[in-house]
């Protein structure tokens, strides 16, 4: 795993970046069966990433990471989403299908988990690669290319010979590559990865990490990495949010952000990193589990699990605030004086 | 190269597996005619036949042999491609079937056809607009049809297209005056050789409504299999990744989620392949067609044991070919079964 990057000094505060994509109040609401309710999954959420920079998307399953980030793209046919997902001057929840979908791989594109279920089965690499410029009617012989030219680029061994291969026949690594260049073929300005080292092995997670900090670097690339796994945020991103039950409850630049979390839970997560000096025996969990959507508690979704609540946390719903360069929702910062 | 190899290797197992299957077909049709009560000889030298005219007949058909030996006489003739003589017609089975059959496969091909081109669209629909109004509207017509009895639906239908309506002939394979000269014994296949267009169209008119009658049972199978599959189908991940390259719906429909769920479907249809030549009996009757149904009905009401034989064995072979047809589909399809079956070199 990569080394945590160094604290910013005075110098090297920085930039303000011109936003690429900014969400506000998204909320995901997904229904239950066939009896027409819903439940909210995702309930409120407000951020920006800048161009081409790197965001980290942090929490347990269930925080509604996932779904925030599918949302983006409109790409859950059942969910019903509201709020604003501004994406260079356009609301995308406004967009009709139409013009969804050809933003879809050529502005936004996605990297997904398991490569092996993201894959057609019965179509070739080099087809489905070349496929998303396909649809946008460019040809045979250009696409396939073009589709060549990015398996090249992230190091697929003998890919000239291997585009007429099926997923079945190509290693966990090697896939990973193809559904990246699956989604670097159509040159999208924000990636949206979705744990996309979670199935791997480790040792393959950190070539494809590797390869993926290569390749956003070179492209000027902006970054939504979705993963429940804190060392691989430390590596690869600027900015880490943390996501729980259905909110943002910390974001802030890494360093600062491990250094000093503020939110008891982010406080928590990161205590639940095993450390190479650490003795093995006191590993530390967060008590308890995430509530499930249709049971949140009152007030402050975490404060059941929350070792620094008091009266106010089961009441009241902590807003977003900002403090310092981040911004937390919690009321230790406002109640007791942070 | 190597894939020819494969392929041939692949294909020579799959006909020696339908030989096999030909041959136990041929066994158990062969005990069955042994187990049947009456004689056969006596059946074949007609009801008012003397003891000597039967002893004739059963000797000039070899009924005196043991009846191992009648197998293995059999089994031989067999494979020669003699079906023997039926003792009704006095024919040799196979100048029989050779008439009667191509109208029946000319039904049932025409059947098929139908129900692959309605059930599939149907299915797709239903499955993608899960739970919209055509969903609900044809998953009640397919239980409908499903549950309907087949010589009722062909009676309504001759009754209201047919006889109230008049945009189609109750009965019969083509008008009086317009029969092509007998090339196939199918007739659209024959009017079309002819080239008269007229006749052609003509014998298409006649044979719509019979085929729509024997595709509707099958289509409802077809519909329910498609759309279930692709409802599995639709939701795995793979589909969330070709809308997130921003496939349209057809697109994503058409390339992927399709071919996903089509093995089901086709191993089905081959199956209702052979079923649907035993269900022509019905419809033949119903709709006063010739063909293979309205012989081997007489055949077996007279224990004809070499038509039944040969009509039976015909099916089979029909089902075996048509299995084997799937088999090469499925193959082509999945590049895993592709592999599974050919071995590596077959790539």
């Amino acid at each position: 795993m990569k080394t945590v990057h160094p604290l910013p000094d005075e110098a090297s505060v920085v930039p303000v970046r011109q936003p690429l994509i900014t969400v506000e109040k998204l909320t995901v609401d997904m229904p239950l069966g066939r009896s027409g309710s819903s439940v909210r999954i995702v309930d409120g959420v407000d951020f920006t990433i800048g161009v081409g920079e790197r965001v980290a998307l942090v929490g347990e399953s269930g925080s509604g990471k996932s779904l925030t980030a599918r949302a983006l793209m409109r790409l859950d046919r059942l969910a019903k989403l509201s709020g604003r997902v501004d994406f260079d001057g356009t609301d995308l929840l406004k967009l009709s299908d139409r013009d969804m979908g050809k933003l879809r791989g050529s502005s936004i594109a996605m990297v997904f988990q398991d490569p092996m279920s993201f894959l057609d089965p019965l179509m070739t690499i080099g087809d489905q690669v070349a496929e998303t410029l396909r649809i946008r009617g460019i040809g045979k012989a250009e696409a396939r290319k073009r589709a060549l030219a990015v398996l090249d680029e992230l190091g697929v061994d003998r890919a000239a010979e291997r585009l007429d291969a099926y997923p079945h026949e190509f290693s966990g690594g090697m896939r990973q590559r193809v559904v990246l260049a699956m989604a670097l073929v159509g040159e999208p300005r924000l990636l949206i990865a979705d744990e996309p080292t979670t199935a791997l092995d480790v040792r393959v997670q950190d070539q494809v990490l590797d390869l993926l900090d290569d390749v956003s670097t070179r492209r000027g690339l902006a970054v939504l990495f979705i993963t429940h796994d804190l060392g691989v945020v430390a590596g690869f991103a600027e900015r880490v949010m943390v996501m729980y039950s259905g909110r943002i409850v910390e974001d802030g630049e890494v360093a600062s952000v491990f250094a000093k979390p503020s939110h008891p839970y982010t406080q928590g997560l990161i205590k639940a990193v095993p450390r190479i000096d650490q003795d093995l025996n006191t590993l530390y969990a967060i008590p308890g589990a995430p509530p499930p959507p249709l049971a949140r508690p009152s007030g402050c979704p975490f404060h059941p699990r929350c070792d620094q609540r008091f009266d106010r946390c089961g009441v009241d719903l902590p807003a977003l605030q900002p403090v310092g360069m981040s911004r937390v929702a919690c009321h230790l910062l406002d109640g007791k004086g942070a | 190269m190597l894939a020819f190899r494969a392929y041939s290797w692949f294909l020579s197992r799959r006909l020696g597996l339908a030989l096999l299957t030909l041959w136990g077909l041929a066994s158990l049709v062969f005990l069955m005619i042994k187990l049947m009560p009456g004689d056969e000889a006596q059946m074949a030298a007609g009801a008012d036949a003397s003891a000597a005219q039967i002893e004739a007949v059963r000797e000039r058909l070899g009924l005196d042999a043991p009846v191992i030996m009648q197998y293995f006489s059999f089994l031989g003739r067999l494979l020669r491609g003699d079906l023997g003589t039926s003792i009704v017609t006095l024919q040799p089975v196979l100048a029989d079937l050779e008439k009667v059959l191509p109208s029946t496969l000319e039904l049932v091909f025409i059947a098929m056809l139908l129900n692959l081109a309605v059930a599939i669209p149907a299915g797709i629909v239903a499955a993608y607009r899960q739970g919209g109004v055509f969903d609900a509207t044809s998953r009640v017509t397919a239980v409908m049809l499903g549950g309907m009895p087949a010589f009722w639906l062909a009676l309504v239908l001759q009754y209201v297209l047919g006889s109230v309506w008049r945009v189609v002939p109750i009965s019969g394979q083509q008008s009086y005056g317009m029969a092509s000269p007998i090339v196939t014994g199918a007739p659209t296949l024959d009017a079309l050789m002819a080239l008269n267009v007229g006749a052609f169209f003509d014998a298409l008119h006649h044979i719509i409504l019979p085929a729509a009658v024997l595709a509707a049972l099958f289509a409802t199978q077809i519909f329910r299999t498609l759309r279930a599959s692709l409802l599995g189908v639709l939701r795995s991940d793979f589909i969330m990744a070709v809308r997130a390259k921003g496939a349209t719906a057809r697109h994503m429909l058409v390339r992927h989620a399709l071919p996903n769920s089509l093995n089901p479907v086709l191993t089905l249809s081959g199956t209702q392949a052979g079923a649907m030549i035993g269900s022509a009996v019905l419809v033949e009757t119903v709709f006063a067609r010739q063909g293979i149904g309205a012989y081997m009905f007489n055949a077996v009401a007279q224990k004809d044991a070499f038509a039944v034989l040969g009509s039976v064995m015909f099916i089979g072979t029909v089902v075996c070919l048509v299995n084997l047809i799937v088999d090469i589909l499925q193959l082509l399809v999945d590049p895993r079964i592709r592999a599974a079956q050919l071995g590596s070199q077959g790539q």
